[in-house]
């Protein structure tokens, strides 16, 4: 029953877009183009350049479109459905997570897992046609994969604690607009979106070390790409499992002090 | 717009500043939004120029001169015509509605429906770009080349104005059209502030005669620098620019006259 329960409540987002044809055009327009602009970015950048911050053109290309591919994982319209934290704290509606037969945790996990699977499927269609039309490379061997396809995942994690920290922000300040947009600002520039991490300053990447991003993005890339050796692997999936642990915890304590903070009809 | 327009105007806009102050560190959040959007355009300019030898043929200090002309057109966009931004979600719940109803003109009101905070922001960050370019910059900055390039910032805030107003006029049948709105903001953050001739011609004909990305900042830096011919497209075309803008803009207008004259709200 507890599985049926989880389906149901995973699958209200993609059900959501399944039922809407014209964002679901949108979205792949929006795609397939934005793979395009920067397959053509970065080959136009290496046209008179070889290897580049120990990149070469095709390890280039291949992050960035992955790059591109992997920001579909949690590129939903959230507001469409108007089921975010912002706006139930901005109709006072927040108060029906915590009267249902389910704890608004559960509720906010499912529904993000259900997202996340939505976006992966879109994500795997996006990297099979890159694939196929040659647009990316295929990883170095199957351990390569393997290691990726678990550093994704455990940076899907990450993300979600991440999202999560700054939605439950609004139990306490009303608003996060500002911060989410914060936030995704960091998310693109400290994870490696808007450039490989391997082309910034000595100082910028030490920095980006001691902070969650890079670990959501830009080591599953780096695997893929070969940046990061197989042979260092074992040690960065273990900051990466570090990374969730901490938040996992920070994020558990933090529903426990916003249920304090839920007001019910104004008293 | 008759005096008593522009006083109101200015009363609401005063208005709608003490309410943003309401919330102070969403304030100062949203001041420091606009800042590190465009700073982030800046590094990755910064990473680009340093790494690979120049863009497309152009110096670094000529290529500055793109996102500093870029960013300030869009700071000044934000400030003045940027709440058609994301209007969506106002169509959307019906507010639009309201503005019908009442004596002024609606275009007016949805731009002074909220005071726009990230533009103090975004046009700090823009003024200490262009002040640093025109600082590394060889060129004669002659009379003649000022006004250009004032002309410059101001046709690419019309453009730009001129693309969110399609958008949002397209937003009165369509509300969701508003995820198109988010695309050209990330497509003008991209490739809105580098030399188009390092991409692709095919793609770069699609960012000048598909999506006028090109005409926002990179034509009007060519004919600056001296890049003017080898922009793929004939020089007037290119010099024409901040004229493009005015015009685009005008055109967006009476597309949203007529779009609000076809708008049928819940009721019909």
């Amino acid at each position: 029953m507890a599985v049926l329960h989880a389906w149901r409540t995973a699958r209200v987002t993609p059900l959501g877009e399944l039922h809407t044809p014209p964002r679901m055009t949108a979205a792949l327009l929006r795609l397939a183009v934005q793979v395009v602009l920067v397959a053509s970015l970065w080959h136009g950048l290496y046209a008179h350049t070889g290897t580049t911050a120990g990149m070469t053109r095709d390890q280039a290309v291949t992050y960035a479109v992955l790059a591109v591919l992997a920001s579909r994982l949690r590129e939903l319209d959230q507001y469409a459905a108007r089921d975010t934290v912002i706006q139930h704290m901005h109709f006072g509606t927040i108060v029906y997570w915590y009267l249902r037969p389910l704890s608004p945790q559960r509720y906010y996990a499912l529904r993000a897992l259900g997202e996340q699977l939505y976006g992966l499927a879109w994500a795997l269609t996006g990297f099979a046609v890159c694939l196929a039309a040659g647009v990316v490379e295929p990883p170095g061997s199957a351990a390569v994969a393997g290691a990726f396809a678990l550093s994704l995942l455990l940076g899907q994690w990450i993300l979600y604690y991440v999202m999560l920290a700054i939605d439950q922000l609004c139990f306490f300040t009303l608003r996060n607009n500002a911060a989410m947009l914060i936030l995704i600002f960091a998310q693109n520039l400290l994870s490696g979106v808007y450039a490989p991490l391997w082309f910034f300053p000595d100082w910028f990447v030490t920095m980006s070390g001691f902070l969650p991003f890079q670990a959501t993005l830009s080591v599953p890339l780096s695997l893929y790409v070969g940046r990061i050796p197989l042979s260092d692997a074992v040690p960065a999936l273990l900051v990466q499992a570090a990374w969730v642990a901490v938040l996992a915890l920070f994020t558990r304590l933090v529903w426990r002090l916003a249920a304090r903070q839920v007001i019910s009809q104004g008293g | 717009m008759p005096l008593k327009a522009v006083r109101l105007a200015w009363r609401i806009t005063r208005l709608n500043f003490r309410a943003q102050l309401e919330y102070r560190s969403e304030f100062l959040m949203m001041v420091a939004i606009g800042a590190v959007w465009q700073v982030s355009v800046i590094v990755f300019a910064t990473v680009l120029l340093t790494r690979f030898s120049g863009m497309g043929g152009w110096d670094s200090s000529d290529v500055l001169l793109i996102p500093a002309t870029r960013m300030l057109a869009h700071g000044l966009f934000v400030l003045f015509l940027g709440r058609m931004h994301g209007i969506g979600y106002f169509i959307q719940e019906g507010q639009i509605d309201v503005c019908l109803v009442r004596p002024l003109p609606v275009h007016l009101q949805v731009q002074l429906r909220v005071f726009p905070t990230n533009a103090i922001g975004d046009l700090t960050v823009a003024v200490g770009l262009m002040v640093a370019a025109l600082g590394r910059s060889h060129l004669d900055w002659s009379a003649g080349r000022i006004s250009y390039l004032v002309a410059a910032v101001l046709g690419g805030m019309l453009l730009e104005a001129a693309l969110f107003t399609a958008v949002a006029s397209a937003a009165l049948r369509f509300p969701t059209a508003d995820y198109w709105g988010r695309w050209l903001e990330e497509l003008l953050g991209t490739f809105g502030s580098y030399p188009l001739n390092v991409l692709p011609k095919a793609v770069g004909g699609l960012l000048t005669y598909g999506l006028p990305l090109a005409f926002v900042a990179y034509f009007p830096a060519a004919v600056l620098t001296g890049h003017g011919h080898s922009t793929g497209v004939p020089y007037w075309l290119a010099a024409a620019s901040p004229v493009l803008g005015l015009l685009a803009y005008l055109g967006s207008r009476l597309l949203w006259r007529w779009s609000l004259g076809h708008y049928t709200g819940v009721n019909g």
